[in-house]
This record gives structure tokens, sequence and C-alpha cells, in this order.
């Protein structure tokens, strides 16, 4: 039992009430009491991850949390990932006190951002699947306000996208669990892969591990449930975006990795299926960010296209089976640099996004001319995204590369054709061109090209246009990205091998040697291969207007799943017309069964007699009655004489009678009061036997 | 009369109180009838817990013949309906002094809401199937008076539509009443049921029949389709507090009168496999799909929550027709979840309606920025009841499912998880937009007219209370489970 493990998952959610409350009274001392925290919180898991690599795996269990209980464990890759998420944690809050200074409902987004923190933290550190899912879930609610903070039309599309996505993947996911442990009796990790591997066929595990891992897919923002990833981190706060594509994408992928590493490890079956998923998700991210005009959007399908190279090594991984050593570090390697590189990008982008308060290309175009420190820290996350040797992606890339490469040749060795394998590494070089291409993109709108509307305003910024605090978050996570790289057996290699114990995967027998010609060659196709497509981008996603060329959009509106799929499924096809009137039928069927009764069997309907005129003995009694009152207001009631005309009362009174007993035998009450009468008949025949 | 005579108190104390406030005219004066009322529900709360702390006892009241005593006794099932029903009825109560203080007749409102909780202390603590019976109709007659309150032309119909299910219902039930007391050895609960085995041989298929109409006679008061239809018609009209405890408790009546017939008199192994099983579970997953659906398209929020309740009680019919421990677990949890949820939503739309009059949910707009501790509690327990973690709804459907899944090889194994499930999805559909309208506004809302709502504590300290509730109880379940283990352990 290790308590710093719940304390690093409790103790920012504490820290977000504690927060809350002070930012009612104190706004300054608020911002100041988030930074401690985040501070506290990544001293903390730094001091956890020294201890792990130190000196082995650290464990906590709560029994009875949630029923099933709460297990956490920090073995490598698991308290690295908690000190990089509170690492971005800490340097977006620095980013934050400037970035949000005008913004309203700050109090709001603190609360909500450590409440993500805990979460995240409690995904990263779970030993059992039960335990992910329900910080997982904690984690998608408590990020919501997050995309809808502006509170902007197309923040709150975004946001209910997000919402529902997220509850839709959750549930699907839930299924997946609900299967799982009424097949193997247990959801630890450690449980689920001995049950698994006892298992004759995993076949038999295919449906529950595909509905588990469609959830974490959705989170990691894989195709064809990648529709909110553009659009929520688009519309997030920067600091917010930085944290949904750094972060929160990698819970996802870190799902995704329970799975297949306890599930299907060493499954060629599930690899396929996750590099066709991993190959679309990155293409198609790549292709959408090479065709946005906005600045954030295309940093977020840049992160979709990331996301799918590490998809596409989870998949090698269950392809390699046992020799998957350069597939298992290569994702891990991807992940660790994805999440840094999108901080210092995201960074960047709320830079700019504070200053300018827009992200259009053709608008922001020029900002960063005679900004230093901006254009160090963009061209870091540039280059390391692109591939560039000396940068961390380089090295993640070729590790992943060279896997696609392993696996040609042991399906070479094993004489079975190898085609569509080579289709994918063509995919994979094109995508890393792309990458290039597009990052180009950014870094010449922003750092050469010049703005023709409001150049001479954005050049007043110079030197005033972010706080220390700032550009301390900023730089401070723009120089880990060269540092990474141009070292990489030393700290590559080192975090690789930290990692790689949760995906089972064994270190290399050789040393890599990543600047080895085939790796430097395949990095010079990539490069190649992008610079090529951006002057494709100048040629054709360029148009002249008023004598300046300007960015154009020119991807189709329609091609979107969202618009044109998912919501005309889910709100105008599934609740149909046609299910509606069938709901609504059901609803009304036994009133009206009664109300067709009335109408027919009972011949109840509705007659109004307009005067109550009564019969003859109703009439000869009232007349009676009428005499005596007569006779008793003249003697005893001659104070207060009775007034009443019992011939006219007594008229009503029957017709009154009548009705109600035409209600009551038309009713159901009466029918059933005849059938208790009938019953309580019985009852006493049984009794009398008995 | 022999026995633990302490088992009196939680029956006589509300219908002594209820009884004086509605003749004792000094009652008009709201604050000494507040007061009273109040004490007198904080004390039916505090005679529970004697039963609670002293494991199983036994009163015989009276004998109706010879061989039909009136019996209360408090078993496991009877002592947690007893202290759930009394301590929500009692939250319920707090909160309705502020919000009642604009009805008419409220001496009469509590009158009769006095009276009935001490008709469902009896119920809860009923022995037999006649004494249930007895409570169970003087319940239906004892809460008419809340939905008619208002005595507008739809109440009067809404409480003649009530009074004729739940008569109807009654009727069902009573029927099986005269047959379990032909083919069972007593009428008398006991775990594992009564029944007569020699008495049973060959008529198999009567008995079959009869256990079927007369849980579908229960079923009316739990809101199980074919005969739901009075609970949207009842809860929008009733005054909100009546709606949350009609919602939220009056619909567990029927809940724990299937459980006493099922578990407690027929038993599970007659119904395992039979038709009857398959009817309920099949008319179950029907209800749970079918008023998630009307709910997702009603606009009503008091009805929107109706049709939530139509669905979700059949999420514990569900759980109890599975017939396996684990989804008898689950459903007696869900019936402590949805009974916190369900008063606390009721209650957040009595507040909304109480303090800006809006009934639509598409006027809600910008809500939870006017009253933001309501709509907390509200987004809480709308969280709790889609079932999202680390709440009690979340728990109690973990147990459902997994219960659905142990029943082996049936098609509801897997189609009663799934429905579970959409239904979930439709319920993030009805409950959540709500609360995103209402917290975020959007841009170009009017933040002046926004003003502040926020009612008293009076009103927000029960809503607190049972939406705290039902996070920590999903969070720390460990004590409500393994109670209900030990239940489930003696039935099946």
């Amino acid at each position: 039992m290790n308590l710093l493990l719940p304390v690093l998952v409790f103790f920012p959610m504490a820290g977000a009430v504690a927060s809350y409350l002070c930012g009612r009274r104190d706004k300054r001392l608020r911002d100041t009491l988030c930074c401690a925290l985040t501070a506290v919180e990544f001293a903390l898991s730094a001091a956890l991850l020294l201890a792990v690599v130190r000196g082995g795996e650290r464990a906590f269990a709560l029994e009875g949390f949630c029923a099933m209980g709460l297990t956490l464990r920090a073995d490598g890759l698991r308290a690295l990932y908690t000190a990089i998420a509170s690492f971005m944690f800490l340097m977006t809050t620095l980013f934050s006190p400037e970035y949000f200074r005008h913004y309203h409902n700050r109090n709001r987004y603190y609360l909500f951002t450590l409440l993500t923190l805990g979460a995240t933290v409690g995904v990263f550190l779970s030993d059992d699947l039960f335990t992910t899912f329900v910080f997982f879930e904690v984690m998608s609610l408590a990020s919501y306000p997050w995309v809808a903070h502006d509170e902007r039309a197309e923040s709150l599309r975004a946001a209910e996208t997000y919402l529902y996505i997220a509850v839709i993947g959750g549930l699907v996911t839930l299924m997946g669990l609900f299967l799982l442990y009424a097949q193997l009796g247990t959801l630890s990790f450690a449980g689920m892969r001995a049950a698994a591997a006892a298992m004759e066929s995993p076949a038999a595990l295919y449906l529950p591990g595909a509905l588990t891992l469609f959830g974490f897919g959705v989170k990691a923002g894989m195709f064809p449930a990648h529709v909110w990833l553009p659009k929520a981190h688009a519309v997030a706060p920067a600091p917010a975006s930085a944290l949904l594509s750094g972060i929160l994408t990698k819970t996802g992928v870190f799902g995704i990795l329970v799975v297949s590493s306890n599930l299907f490890l060493h499954d060629a079956n599930f690899g396929d299926v996750i590099l066709f998923f991993g190959c679309v998700t990155m293409v198609l991210g790549a292709v959408l960010a090479l065709f946005s005009t906005n600045l954030k959007r295309t940093l977020a399908c840049s992160s979709m296209s990331q996301i799918g190279f590490i998809l596409v090594g989870v998949g090698l991984q269950g392809l390699l089976g046992a020799h998957n050593a350069l597939a298992v570090q290569g994702t891990a390697l991807h992940m660790v640099n994805h999440s840094l590189i999108k901080l210092t990008l995201f960074l960047c982008a709320g830079v700019v996004y504070m200053n300018a308060h827009k992200l259009n290309l053709n608008e922001i175009r020029g900002f960063g001319r005679g900004k230093p420190l901006l254009h160090f820290a963009f061209l870091m996350g540039a280059l390391s995204i692109a591939g560039v040797p000396l940068f961390g992606g380089y090295i993640s890339k070729s590790l992943l590369h060279e896997g696609i490469v392993e696996y040609i040749a042991l399906l070479g060795e094993a004489g079975q054709p190898a085609g569509l394998y080579r289709f994918v590494e063509i995919l994979f070089l094109t995508s890393g061109g792309m990458t290039l291409a597009y990052m180009t993109k950014l870094y010449i709108a922003l750092f050469w090209e010049k703005n023709a509307a409001c150049q001479a305003e954005y050049d007043a910024l110079n030197g005033r246009y972010m706080n220390r605090l700032s550009a301390f978050a900023l730089v401070g996570a723009a120089v880990l990205l060269p540092l990474l790289g141009v070292q990489p057996n030393v700290f590559m290699t080192r975090i690789a091998s930290v990692m790689q114990g949760f995906m089972y995967g064994q270190s290399p027998e050789h040393a890599v040697a990543y600047f080895s010609a085939a790796n430097l060659t395949g990095a010079a196709q990539s490069l190649c291969i992008g610079a090529v497509l951006y002057a494709l981008i100048r040629w054709l996603l360029m148009q002249r207007e008023g004598g300046v060329r300007v960015y154009a959009d020119r991807w189709p509106a329609k091609l979107d799943l969202e618009e044109g799929l998912y919501r005309p499924l889910l709100l105008r096809w599934l609740p149909n017309p046609l299910v509606i009137a069938l709901t609504r039928a059901l609803d009304e069927l036994t009133d009206s069964i009664v109300i067709a009764l009335r109408h027919t069997l009972l011949g109840q309907t509705k007659k109004h007699g307009p005067v109550p005129v009564g019969t003859h003995l109703t009439y000869a009694l009232g007349t009676v009655l009428n005499a005596i009152v007569v006779l008793l207001n003249h003697t005893f009631y001659h104070r207060r004489p009775i007034k009443t005309d019992f011939t006219v009362a007594l008229a009503a009174g029957l017709d009154e009678l009548r009705s109600s007993g035409r209600l009551i035998s038309g009713s159901m009450s009466f029918g059933l009061l005849l059938l208790c009468i009938g019953m309580y008949l019985t009852f006493v025949y049984l009794m009398t036997l008995s | 009369m022999q026995g633990d005579l302490s088992l009196l108190l939680p029956v006589a104390a509300p219908l002594a109180a209820g009884l004086l406030v509605l003749f004792v005219r000094a009652f008009d004066e709201r604050r000494t009838r507040n007061l009273f009322t109040g004490a007198a529900l904080a004390l039916t709360v505090l005679f529970t817990l004697p039963a609670l702390l002293r494991g199983q006892t036994q009163l015989t009241l009276f004998h109706l013949t010879d061989t039909i005593p009136v019996v209360f006794r408090t078993d496991g099932v009877a002592r947690l309906f007893l202290v759930l029903i009394a301590f929500v009825w009692a939250m319920v109560g707090f909160y309705s002094f502020e919000y009642m203080a604009h009805e008419q007749h409220e001496r009469r409102f509590y009158g009769f809401y006095l009276l009935t909780l001490a008709a469902l202390m009896g119920l809860s603590l009923s022995g037999t199937l006649v004494t249930l019976y007895m409570f169970y109709e003087a319940m239906t007659l004892l809460s008419l008076p809340l939905v008619l309150h208002t005595q507008t032309r739809e109440a009067v119909a809404a409480g003649v539509k009530y009074l004729l299910y739940s008569v109807f219902g009654a009727s069902l039930a009573l029927l099986g009443i005269f047959f379990l007391q032909f083919y069972c050895t007593s009428l008398s609960f006991t775990p594992g049921g009564t029944l007569d085995a020699l008495k049973v041989a060959g008529h198999e298929p009567l008995l079959l029949g009869i256990v079927a109409l007369s849980l579908l006679g229960f079923g009316v008061k739990a809101g199980m389709f074919p005969l739901h239809a009075w609970l949207p018609t009842a809860h929008p009209v009733a005054p909100s507090p009546a709606s949350a405890v009609l919602s939220g408790i009056i619909t567990k009546a029927g809940v724990l009168g299937i459980v006493r017939v099922l578990f407690f008199l027929v038993g599970p192994d007659f119904l395992r496999g039979t038709w009857v099983q398959a009817l309920f579970l099949g008319l179950t997953v029907l209800t749970v799909f079918l008023g998630s659906m009307l709910a997702f398209k009603e606009t009503l929020l008091k009805k929107r929550l109706a049709y939530s309740t139509v669905s979700q009680v059949s999420y514990v019919l569900f759980g109890l027709f599975t017939l396996t421990p684990v989804g008898f677990v689950g459903a007696l949890l869900h019936v402590v979840c949805h009974a916190l949820i369900k008063n606390t939503l009721f209650m957040g739309a009595g507040a909304i309606i109480e303090k800006t009059g809006k009934t639509r949910v598409d006027e809600l707009v910008g809500i939870g920025k006017r009253m933001p501790t309501v709509m907390w509690c509200f987004t809480l327990c709308a969280v709790a009841l889609i079932g999202i973690p680390p709440t009690g709804g979340f728990v109690s459907k973990w147990f459902l499912a997994e219960g659905a899944l142990s029943m082996g090889e049936t098609v509801y194994a897997w189609l009663g998880p799934v429905v579970l499930l959409v239904s979930a999805l439709l319920t993030a559909g009805y409950l959540l937009p709500i609360s995103t309208r209402g917290f975020f506004p959007g841009e170009h809302a009017d933040l002046a007219a926004l003003s502040k709502a926020e009612p008293t504590a009076l009103m927000t300290v029960p809503m607190l209370v049972l939406a705290a509730l039902c996070v920590l109880l999903g969070m720390f379940p460990g004590a409500l489970t393994s109670f209900l283990q030990a239940i489930a352990g003696g039935v099946l």
C-alpha cells in the first residue's frame, strides 16, 4: 500500500474545491493557489517516478470503492505518464492567468481543470479496467466545461458533440466491461491477462474487446469516432486545447494499450484491425490538417494524425508478436513526444490568440515576426513533430517505421505476400510528409509572411506580447523537445525502457542506431514528400484576393461525418417518426382501450339534459315535502325559513344520481368492484372449504 | 397484540400526527403546523432506528379470522424500505414547507402527507400478504388527496385516473391473495417462498397465470407497461413535493409488493424459466425503453421526469425478474438510488417552478446561473441517473447488468444490458441538456435577466443531502451491498 498514489489522484480534486471557494473571494490568490497546487502535484508525481524507476512498482487498493474496488499501480509507463500529465497541467496553469485575464467564469475553468487533473492521473495510475473506467468517465464529464467555456455558438455545439460522443463511448465501453467481467471474472490487468491467456481461442473476447476499445478509441480520436476532436480542440481556450490534445487523447491511447497488451497480446488479427484504423486516422487527420486554414484546427487535426501514428504502432505490436520491441518503443516514445510537442504548439497558439483574438491563418499571418521566443518555441514543436533528425519526433517515427519494415521482412521470410504492408509504409511516409507540409504552412504564415491589414499592429506588440510566467511556461515546454532528440540514447532509450514493461515489450537485442543510414533515408523520403506537398499547397490551396495570396478553405463542407451522418442518425433516423408513433401508441394503449370500451360496450356517451325535470314520483314527493316545509316555516323555522323548492331539488338529485350511476356502471372501477365482490365470494368459499 | 410493541411507533406517530393536523384548526397557522409536521417526520425517522438496530422482531396486531393474522415483521427487506421511506419522506417534507407556502389548503396536504407516511410505514413492516394488502389500499386512498390537491379539472381527472389504475392493480393483487391463501402453506413472508408442493402439483399452469396477474397488479404502482399511464398524468398536476414522493417512493410500494410475492411467497424457483419470467422480462425491458423514449420527446419538465420514473422503476423490476442474486442486489440498490435521485430531481423541478414559474424544458436556458445550488444537485442526480461513475446509479446498473448476464442462455441476458445502456443514452439526452443549457446559456445570454433566484436553505439542504448521499452511496456502497447480499442469499 502506497498512499502517494491516492494522494496524487485526490489531492487535485480537493484542491479544485479549495480553489473554487478561494476564487469567490480573491481571484489573484486563486490563480496563485492553482499554480501552487499543480506544482505540488508535479513534484509528487516526479517523486513517484523516481521511486518507481529506482525501486520498482508501487500499488494501492481501496476495497469496495464503487462496489468493485479501486486499485492503483505505478509501473514505469504509468508513473511516467502521471508525471507528464501533471507537468502539462502545471505548464498550462502557469500560462492561464495571462491567457484568461479578460475571461468570465475563470473560477469554473480552474475548478474543472483541477478535477480533470485528478481524474486523468486516476486513469493513468489505474490497475484494473473498472478503475480506469470510473476515472475515465469523471474525466470526460469534468473536461466538458473546457470545450464549452467560451459559450459561443460553435463552442456550445462542439461541446455538445464532445459530451454526447463521450457518453456514448462510455456506455459502449461499459457494455464491453459487463461482458468482460462476466466472461473473465476479473478486470484487473494482470488477472485479465492470465484469464485471456488461459482461454483456448481469443475469438470469444473479440466482441467485448471491440466494445471496450470503442470508448477509448473515441477519446483518442480514432476514426470513425474522431469527429469531436478537431472541433472541440479548436474552440476550447488554448491551455485547455493543449491538455485535450496532449494528454486527454493519451488516456484513450492508454485504454487501447491496456486492451491490446492484456487481452490481445501478440494477436495478429487484433493488430490488423488497429493498424487499419490507425492508418485511416493517420492519413485522414493529416489531410484535414493540410486543408485547414485555422491555426488551432490544424493543430487539432494534426493531433488526430499523430494518434494515428501511435495506433499504427499498437497495431504493429500485435502483428510482430514476440519481435515487437521496436514497435513497443516507438509507440511509447511517440506518445511522449506528441504530448510534449502539442503542449508547446497549443501554448504558441494561445499566445497568438490572447493577443490577436483571431485564429484564421489569413488574419494572423505575420503575427510572429520579430517575436523570437514565440518563434523559437513554435519552430521546436514544428521540427519535432515533422520528424526532422535531432528532434524527438524523428526518433519515435523512425522506430515505428522500422517496425513496419521489420514486419515486411518477416512476411518475406515466411514467403507471404507483403504488398499490403508496403502500402502501409507508403502511407506512413506520406503522412510524415504531410506533417511537415502543414507545419511549414503554419510556420511560414505566422513567422515569414506579412499581414496586409494589420502588420503594424502586430509589430507593435513585439517585446510585450506575453508576461514572464507565460514565457516561462512556453519556453519550458519547448526546450525539452530538442533536448530529448539530440541525445536519443541518453533520454529516449531510457524513457522507452521504462515504459515498455506495460506492453510486455523487451529491450531490443542491439542498441538502436537512431542515426543509421536506413533511418535517415526514411526521414529524408518523408521530408522530400513534405516539401513537394508544401509546394502543392501553395499552388492549389491559395488564391489571389485583392492582390494578396490568401489561404483558401477548399475542404468540401459536405464531407463532415458528424453533420452528414452521426447527428441525423442519432437525432432523426433512430428516433424516427415510426418509432415515436409506436412508443406513443404503446403509451396510450391502456387508456385507449378504456375509452374504446366506454364508447362501445358500455354505451357511455355524453348527454346533456337542459333543466332537471324529474319524474312524477319526484314531483309528488317534492310537493309533499314543500307542504311540510311550509308548515315548518310557519312554526319551528319561522325565524329562518327554509327556502328550497323540493320538487326541483329532488329532480336535480335524481339526475345526479342517474349520471353518476352511468359513470359508475360505465367505469372500470365498477367492473372491478364486481370483480372484487366475486372474489370475496370465492374467498369465503375457499375459507369454508379449508 | 403480542410481540415487539416498538414496531407500532413508526406507524402510530405519523398516523396520530396526521389526524391531528387534519382535524385541529389550530394547525391552520403555518408556523405551528410546520414545526409540528417537521417534528413528527423527524420522530418517525427516529422510530425506525430501533427496527434497524434490533434485528428481526415481530408484532401480531390482531387476527382478521383465526387463520389470517395481521403481522408486522422487520426482516431485511422491511428494514430497508422502512428506513429509506421514512428518511426520504422527511427530507421532502422539510423541503415542502417552503414550496407549499404558495399553495392553498396546506393543512389538508400535510394531514394526508403524514397519513400516507403511516400507511407506507405499515406497508414496509407488513409480515403477511393480507397485512400488506391492507396498507397498500390505505396508501392508495390516502395519497389520492396529494394528487387532487390543486382541485383543478386536470387534477381531478388525474386523481380519478390514479385511483382507477391503482384499484385495478390492487384487485389483481387481491385475486392473487385468494389463490395463494390456498396454495401456500402460509401467507406469512418467508424467504424462498411458502408454496405447498403437494397442492401445487398438477395446477402449475393455473397458478402461474394467477401469479402473473397478481404481479401485474403490483406492477401498476411500479409504473410497468401496460399499466403505467397514471404516472405521467398524475405527476405534472400534483404539487412538486407530492410528485417527488409519488415518483420516488409510492412507485417503490409496487416494487415491495412484487418482491414480497415473488421472493417471499411464490419463490423464485417456481418461476425460473417459465413463461411468466419471460413475459415480465420482456415487459420490463419494453418499459425501460418506452419510458426513456417518451421522456426524451417530452417537453414538460415534470412529465419528462415522470416518464423517466416509468423507465427507471422498470430497471428495478428487470433486476428482480432476472431471479439471480446479483440482479436482486442491483434491483434493491436501484430502489435506494432511484428514490434519492428522483426525489432530488423533482425537488429541483419544484424549486424552479416555485421561484421562476417555468415548467417547460426549453424555458430553462441559464437556470444554472439563477439557482446554482439547485442545479448542481439536479446535475449530480442527472449524472447518477444516467449511471456515470462514481455515483449510486452506476453501481446499481453494474449489478443489474451483471445479474442479467448471469442468467445464462436467454435472449434477455444480453438484451437487458443493451437496453439499459440505450436507455442510459436517452437519459443523458433528456437530462443533460437541461444542465448544460442551464449553466452555459451562451455568450449572447442576457446576464442581467438572469437574476439570482436561489431558494432558501429549507429547500436546498434536503436536495443537497439527497444528492450527496447518492454520490457517497456510489463511492462506498459496501455496507448496503453486503446487507442486500445477505437478503439475496436468503431468498435465492
